[in-house]
């Protein structure tokens, strides 16, 4: 694959990712750096293998199924700066999370990426599971504990 | 029956989830077919998943934003991903290309 047709093959990719970022670190720079460092850091790992990939952009299956392949292994690499970043920036996350999704914010990093994947992306258990290199039980604990937390928050806000 | 009911009824959410394996899934599924009434509940776990979907930021791109993101993607996959040339005009492309997106 030559590198302007990966350039052309990621570039649709950049909001999705920024979307994921912004579940992570709710700071525009912020997110956008994430972005940026998770690329770098899938292109310093897969370098050979992207370039030696034989790929026929013409065909539109093709290129979406290489399109997903690259979003899930790029979101790998998000996850694991972001997740460790997000911890790091404990404190300043609490002055930048958005009022309107607090509950969404106070839930722990690795959840709030988790139920993104579920329920923003729908992506299924066996990917998620391959995404944040959890084992299928612990996903799908996040997922209910995720699901749980939010909806307990949403019925004392009914009830209040 | 009371007990097979009870276990599909446990069985909703991790339906919706994608968690249940490609037999239960089916299995479930099969049983749908046959217990109508069993949509009803479907659906009001359908929409406690809007409702979490809801609390999901959504967030777009600012125009800044995405043509930051752009010349960043287009630097780094430029600098980091280095062809090899396989032949003279090949390496002359590589050098254009370089040099168009420096």
């Amino acid at each position: 694959m030559k590198r302007k047709d990966f350039y052309q093959l990621s570039l649709p990719l950049t909001e999705k990712l920024y979307r994921f970022a912004y579940t992570l670190i709710p700071d525009d720079l912020q997110a956008e750096q994430l972005v940026i460092d998770s690329i770098n850091a899938y292109l310093l790992k897969e370098r050979k293998s992207i370039l030696k990939r034989e790929v026929n952009i013409e065909s539109k299956k093709d290129t979406q199924i290489l399109r997903r392949t690259y979003f899930k292994s790029i979101l790998k690499y998000l996850c694991e700066i972001g997740v460790r970043r997000s911890v790091q920036l404990t404190e300043h996350m609490k002055v930048l999370r958005p009022k309107e999704f607090a509950p969404f914010y106070s839930l722990d990093p690795k959840v709030r990426f988790v139920i993104s994947l579920r329920y923003e992306a729908q992506f299924s258990v066996e990917e998620i599971e391959e995404i944040v290199q959890m084992p299928r039980y612990e996903v799908i604990e996040k997922i209910h504990n995720g699901r749980f937390l939010l909806l307990n928050d949403l019925n004392k806000g009914v009830t209040v | 029956m009371e007990k097979a009911y009870q276990s599909y009824q446990k069985k909703i959410v991790p339906y919706l989830d994608g968690s249940l394996s490609k037999d239960e899934k089916s299995e479930f599924e099969a049983f749908v077919l046959t217990h109508p009434e069993f949509e009803e509940q479907i659906n009001t776990k359908k929409n406690e998943i809007e409702l979490l979907r809801n609390m999901i930021p959504q967030v777009q791109l600012s125009k800044e934003s995405a043509e930051s993101l752009e010349s960043e993607l287009r630097a780094s996959v430029f600098n980091l991903l280095k062809e090899e040339p396989k032949s003279i005009f090949d390496s002359l492309r590589i050098k254009w290309e370089e040099f168009v997106n420096r």
